[in-house]
């Protein structure tokens, strides 16, 4: 018996916990303050955050999920909105002390996770100067900015962690390409696409940046243009190595055999060649790939870039 | 020790009982254990209900004791209060082999006891029980500012925390110097 209370003991000296219980938050070990912040919502972890630095670097280690965030910055307020779940309330609210709204901001972007984030910055210099002091990561599968122009664009793009799958750039706002090109999220994401767009630039240049980069099968880019002459600016910048060409396609060859490059032209009954908004889509596709495999349906693809503006013009033709 | 049946918990079931089963299955007598905390008190409890603290199921496991050297030898936690111990043996033979429910609201309020039973879980590796309790530690600070929670839970701010660490900083340095100038002392 006394063999067994000797392995007992032995057990229980081997334990690694003191003898006496501190029943203070500060006595609580590393493994199980995380534990508790990970039950926290948002708001009580920025606020457990600020109370001292041990609580903030253990805060700012926890990740948390978003499959939603909405971030707006206005010359009046930072609205952020962030939704758990679908369906779940949203669980932070506008910012009136815009500076304020910047600490929290750098907060989000530190610990949040999104699965869908939406960023609409305007004519604010201080925000821009906020974002690019921001040294962290931002995650997110997918982004979407509205009414952004580069300053902003570009540096958050360039802190996106390798999460990224979709970038949606809304371009109302004045847009250069070629600096968007240059990031390294951007030239290994498998899709992004620009809305709204003013020059006739952008489809000969993410090409040639896929040459260059020898870019995956699949990887896709869509965009929507104001105004015309993409189409032809293309197919000029590429004249040598077109593989065939049709009103609405042009298929060119790259450095790697395996690979071609595909141009398509959205156009149906809704939107026709005269249509003031030019949609097109080019992939990188397999060079074996016949045209009778071609995807004739542009209506779906249009419709997932701008749904709303699609059903419209569908009511205005009918 | 006394592991005399007096101190044994009156939180414990009286008797084990048993799932009903089919007719023809015999029935399996429930083997039990002992824990006794701080206050020695002896809490006699079912091998079903110890199975929630994987600490307590691993001694099992491995010590392989009958019913006899059990009850002779209880488990000694002498670092567990014995009233955290009680709620700990009590949450386990209420949630004897049922499905752990989302929320627990019996957990305790009292500041103290919580991180008390928080620290005791976590030891006892209790994992449903050590995820209510981080849910209600999470709930004290629920809504409240940097400075309420900083109050609650008597987290020092940065700059006491630096004066505390020199100051102990400086008591070590005076301690050292003590001693140096003692074994100097010894040395003539």
């Amino acid at each position: 018996m006394s063999f067994d209370i000797d392995k007992l003991a032995e057990k229980t000296k081997n334990l690694s916990i003191g003898p006496v219980y501190d029943t203070n938050w500060c006595d609580m070990p590393a493994e199980i303050k995380l534990k508790c912040i990970g039950k926290m919502e948002l708001s009580e972890r920025l606020s457990v955050r600020c109370t001292a630095k041990a609580e903030r670097s253990l805060v700012e280690s926890q990740k948390v999920k978003f499959q939603y965030g909405n971030i707006r910055v206005t010359s009046m307020f930072l609205d952020a909105s962030l939704i758990p779940k679908y369906q779940d309330k949203i669980a932070f609210r506008k910012f009136g002390n815009v500076n304020k709204g910047f600490e929290c901001l750098k907060f989000i972007w530190k610990v949040v996770v999104f699965e869908n984030l939406a960023i609409k910055i305007r004519d604010r210099a201080d925000a821009k100067e906020e974002i690019m002091s921001y040294t962290g990561k931002i995650s997110a599968k997918n982004i979407e900015f509205d009414f952004c122009d580069n300053d902003v664009v570009v540096p958050i793009l360039q802190k996106m962690d390798n999460s990224v799958e979709s970038i949606t750039v809304n371009a109302e706002a004045d847009l250069a390409v070629d600096e968007i090109l240059e990031i390294t999220q951007v030239q290994n994401v498998p899709f992004w696409q620009i809305l709204y767009y003013k020059k006739r630039d952008s489809l000969h240049k993410v090409a040639q940046m896929w040459l260059d980069k020898n870019s995956k099968v699949g990887t896709i880019f869509k965009a929507s243009v104001k105004i015309n002459g993409s189409f032809e600016e293309f197919s000029k910048h590429f004249l040598d190595c077109i593989v065939s060409k049709s009103e609405k396609r042009v298929r060119i060859s790259t450095n790697n055999p395996d690979r071609h490059i595909l141009l398509e032209r959205g156009l149906d009954d809704v939107y026709k060649m005269h249509h003031p908004l030019k949609f097109f889509r080019l992939m990188v596709i397999p060079a074996e790939m016949k045209d009778s495999e071609y995807d004739d349906n542009c209506k779906e693809w249009i419709c997932k870039m701008v749904p709303l503006t699609y059903k419209y013009f569908v009511r205005m033709i009918m | 020790m006394s592991s005399t049946e007096q101190g044994t918990s009156s939180a414990a079931p009286a008797e084990p009982t048993t799932a009903p089963e089919s007719a023809a299955a015999p029935e399996v007598p429930e083997s039990f254990y002992y824990v006794h905390g701080k206050d020695k008190v002896v809490h006699k409890v079912s091998a079903g209900a110890l199975q929630h603290s994987a600490l307590i199921h691993g001694m099992i496991s491995n010590l392989g004791y009958t019913e006899e050297q059990a009850k002779a030898n209880p488990f000694p936690f002498e670092n567990i209060d014995g009233d955290i111990l009680q709620m700990v043996v009590d949450w386990c033979n209420q949630h004897k082999g049922k499905p752990t429910p989302p929320e627990d609201t019996n957990l305790p309020k009292q500041k103290e006891k919580l991180f008390d039973l928080v620290l005791a879980v976590n030891y006892l590796e209790i994992k449903e029980l050590l995820t209510y309790c981080c849910k209600q530690v999470a709930m004290m600070v629920k809504g409240k500012s940097p400075e309420e929670i900083r109050e609650i839970w008597m987290i020092p701010t940065d700059a006491e925390d630096e004066a505390a660490e020199k100051e102990a900083k400086k008591r070590a340095g005076k301690e050292a110097a003590g001693e140096t100038a003692a074994a100097a002392g010894d040395a003539k």
